[in-house]
């Protein structure tokens, strides 16, 4: 069988093609059929044809599925009218009927649609919202604060934050969660009717999404606290996702906007979560993995943290022996880009091979950082950790991120270093050899590929001898002589090569890939793909990526950040939030999270507002990883010591517990490595039908299956 | 020995010689769908479909292989909108010829509110240009609409 459902809408231009893309990444069909309107008596126009929604002609029609999908919803609950039709198949709960999944339903008790009233199951056990009676018929969620927006719009910033409690499979979970919302951009969760509930509970009922065989089960409310200081908390009829017979009423999943599919869509957990419950098995599960940026560096030793050099590397010391422990325990790999470039290039001492080598470094501090550089050199051999390089030290940008690299230095030795005279530039004449003229080229003639594209080339301007030139950055040639340097950094770090081992893949510095003639370098080197950007030559900005991220057999994948800093304003995180930290220093701040200031307010008093500020932080940054791993395919990566500075030394693994541990700001400790991997952990565990830990080989695999 | 045969439509088991080859399907793949974008129209001055001012920066790279482009829209928005189609060509390892564009194309962009467009750039003759840059800048009214664009190229 091959799984397949149907999504219903009523209006394609407002329809997001994130709900089609996810589905074609799992190996789903899927059917779009259109309602000619929001209320009970519009038709529903399917490839047979166009039905009346409550005919037997389309039950019979929606039998075909495994599910069907509602993708329609509103932040406006006195709406009178969105999905209406639906009301009839509430009641079409025949065994061969299929599952419904119902994402942010529009069930407002403001319809005055007779035709959706009078058919409303009497039966039904969540209270229909009120908008005239809100806080008698919904929950004010995570702390009932109106943002300054829509929350159902929220794309890489600004979500709401919840701890999912998943009743059947006893895990806690970190996911985006708004089940209905109003104009008044304050998220709600659903009031249960008890009385109601408790007869479905008890009722026998035979289907095969009902995996209790009753009729109505309570599938995640929100989790209880774990600290006394956590005082958000719901009553006992609160809930977040309920299946009714083959009903399943789940929160938001996707926004209504017309858009292309992209990794704006925070919330599609519970998307997967209601595939995987109404029992749709995907033909293919996603890979779910994890990059890091800069796995060895130091930061500064001021304040707010004030950590000596010493102090950071414990901090990553600990954090990459759990790290390397994760990935080992769940067959993963943790992909890096290692900063090289400043065994020539760059006397920075917060680098890579100045941190293990130079004389501007104690013996204590690098002694500190060689231990870390161990556990990387060994989680590299073993699979767990393999890094790859990642040269900010060319220009200012990576690849090709400026016309010329002033005073290039390269490396000794191999096939492009020093003393070897090479060619640093494209030819100053470049003909194709079907179309040269015999005695035409010049004595220093050479062939030249670039994708499909051959070419003789010859007035090449070359290298001499000498070590340090202006190295023009557009040609393959330079291409050769910059990743060679790289990789003969690598080797001389102890790692066998310089592209994550046998994954042959790598993060480019600030997401740069550079243009065609790196790609084809990187290949001839031995690599299948690395992270890039759409624009892939920043600052110079001469040069895209194709849409489809592939080139030549090459692939081009797509970055998302999952720190918790602004670059531009901070050298790194605060911490969840530091009243002091500069403008998007903390990670409240940088994700847009402190809603009607709701966190701000109250930070030095009320010791709940951190929990509020965790919660919302791991769902923001898990919504973020999960998008990518679902719609774009693409490597979410995070800059350890910069995310990392917010532990305490002292317990630096320990898992958050608000006031309870303090950092070395005297505020609350938070490891982002490990808070953000257990938590991605908890929704793999809650998806094994759809999701796998996987690696960065997998992810590449499955592009080449689905890119199709 | 023949190692290879295949069945034909009759079911006769047919052994693959040169004068009986294996059957194939010739299809022509004319087309690709290059882009497909939402953008917001603003009144910025060079913001291309992918919402980027940086005038260096093109919309779509490696187009060297096609003929022509075509833009098909959609535009939610009526305000009066002008549009720019640069081109420029690189070398083979995919840098510039030279700094700046070649101006293909540049008018008001055709349409209504909730209206659909289709531009053929260039117009007339071909193209082969590997860089395209396509610009929108909305020059009235008060509020940015949603121009939803898809760019097919034809070899």
């Amino acid at each position: 069988m091959q799984p397949k459902v149907c999504l219903v809408l009523n209006n394609l231009s407002a329809f997001n093609r994130a709900w089609t893309q996810i589905l074609r990444n799992l190996g789903i069909d899927y059917t779009l059929c259109i309602a000619t309107g929001g209320g009970a008596s519009s038709s529903i126009q399917t490839p047979q044809g166009v039905f009346s929604p409550s005919s037997p002609d389309l039950r019979g029609y929606f039998r075909q599925f495994d599910a069907v999908i509602l993708c329609d919803n509103t932040n406006n609950l006195t709406q009178p009218s969105l999905i209406n039709y639906s009301v009839f198949w509430l009641s079409w709960n025949a065994p061969e009927d299929p599952a419904f999944l119902f994402f942010n339903p529009h069930f407002s008790a403001a319809i005055t649609d007779s035709g959706y009233n009078s058919n409303f199951p009497s039966d039904f056990p969540i209270v229909r919202p009120n908008p005239s009676d809100i806080a008698g018929t919904l929950y004010a969620a995570d702390g009932g604060s109106a943002g300054s927006f829509n929350p159902l719009v929220a794309a890489l910033t600004g979500g709401r934050g919840a701890c999912v409690l998943f009743l059947a499979e006893n895990i806690r979970a970190h996911v985006m969660t708004v089940c209905n919302t109003h104009t008044n951009n304050i998220p709600y969760y659903w009031r249960l009717d008890t009385a109601k509930h408790s007869t479905l509970a008890s009722t026998t009922y035979t289907h095969r999404v009902a995996r209790n065989g009753r009729a109505g089960e309570i599938l995640a409310v929100p989790a209880p606290p774990t600290s006394s200081e956590d005082t958000e908390t719901y009553p006992a009829d609160c809930v977040v996702a309920y299946r009714y017979r083959n009903i399943f009423w789940l929160p938001h999943a996707m926004h209504r906007r017309q858009d292309v599919a992209d990794d704006r869509n925070p919330y599609l957990f519970w998307l997967l979560y209601g595939l995987q419950a109404a029992g749709v098995r995907p033909r293919y599960k996603l890979p779910v993995q994890l990059e890091t940026d800069h796995p060895l560096q130091v930061e500064s030793t001021g304040a707010p943290f004030n950590h000596a050099i010493t102090t950071q590397m414990g901090v990553l010391e600990a954090s990459w022996d759990w790290m390397r422990d994760f990935a080992r325990r769940k067959n993963t790999a943790i992909v890096n880009g290692l900063v090289v470039g400043t065994k020539y290039r760059m006397t920075n001492a917060a680098y890579h091979w100045n941190l293990l080598y130079s004389t501007s470094r104690t013996q204590a501090e690098r002694d500190a950082a060689m231990r870390v550089h161990q556990i990387l050199v060994a989680g590299h051999r073993e699979g767990t950790t393999p890094c790859g390089v990642h040269d900010h030290t060319i220009g200012t940008n990576g690849y090709w991120g400026g016309s010329t690299a002033a005073g290039f230095v390269r490396h000794s030795g191999m096939r492009y270093g020093a003393p070897n005279d090479v060619p640093i530039a494209r030819g100053r004449c470049c003909v194709a050899p079907h179309v040269l003229p015999a005695g035409v080229a010049g004595a220093d003639a050479q062939t030249v590929q670039v994708g499909d594209t051959e070419l003789v080339e010859w007035d090449i301007p070359t290298s001499g001898t000498g070590t340090t030139f202006d190295l023009p950055m557009g040609s393959i040639h330079a291409a050769r002589i910059i990743i060679e340097s790289e990789i003969e950094e690598m080797l001389a770090l102890g790692f066998p090569d310089g592209y994550c081992a046998g994954h042959r893949y790598t993060n480019t510095a600030s997401n740069n890939s550079g243009g065609e003639c790196y790609w084809q370098a990187l290949k001839e080197f031995g690599f299948r793909g690395v992270r890039s950007a759409s624009a892939c030559n920043r600052n110079l900005n001469t040069k895209r990526v194709a849409p489809n991220r592939y080139w030549n057999g090459f692939h081009l994948v797509q970055e998302m950040p999952l720190d918790i800093y602004n670059a531009t304003n901070a050298d790194f995180s605060w911490g969840l939030f530091h009243p002091s930290a500069p403008s998007g220093g903390d990670a409240v701040r940088y994700l847009n999270l402190d809603h009607s200031n709701d966190i701000s307010s109250g930070w030095t008093t009320n010791p709940a507002l951190a929990w509020r500020a965790y919660r919302r932080v791991l769902c923001m940054a898990t919504g973020r990883w999960l998008a990518t791993t679902a719609v774009s395919l693409g490597g979410a990566y995070f800059h350890p010591i910069h995310c990392l500075m917010p532990a305490s030394p002292s317990r630096v693994l320990d898992r958050f517990d608000g006031w309870n541990i303090l950092n070395a700001a005297n505020q609350p400790h938070y490891n982002h490595a490990v808070e953000l991997l257990e938590n991605m952990d908890a929704i793999v565990r809650l998806l094994p039908e759809y999701l796998y830990w996987g690696t960065i080989t997998d992810v590449m695999d499955h592009r080449e299956r689905v890119m199709g | 020995m023949a190692i290879i045969s295949y069945l034909t439509e009759s079911g006769e088991e047919r052994i693959v010689r040169p004068n009986t080859p294996l059957p194939v399907e010739v299809r022509n793949n004319e087309l690709d769908t290059l882009l497909v974008a939402t953008t917001s129209v603003t009144t910025d001055a060079n913001r291309d479909l992918l919402g980027s001012t940086s005038t260096e920066l093109p919309t779509l790279d490696g187009c060297g292989r096609y003929r022509k482009l075509v833009w098909f829209y959609f535009r939610a928005g009526a305000d009066s909108t002008t549009y720019r189609v640069l081109a420029r060509a690189t070398d083979h390892n995919g840098a510039p010829l030279g700094a700046g564009w070649q101006l293909l194309a540049t008018g008001t962009l055709p349409g209504e509110a909730n209206s659909w467009g289709r531009i053929e750039i260039p117009a007339t003759t071909d193209g082969y240009y590997d860089q395209y840059r396509i610009e929108v800048q909305r020059t009235s009214g008060d509020s940015n609409y949603n121009l939803t664009s898809k760019i097919v190229g034809v070899r």
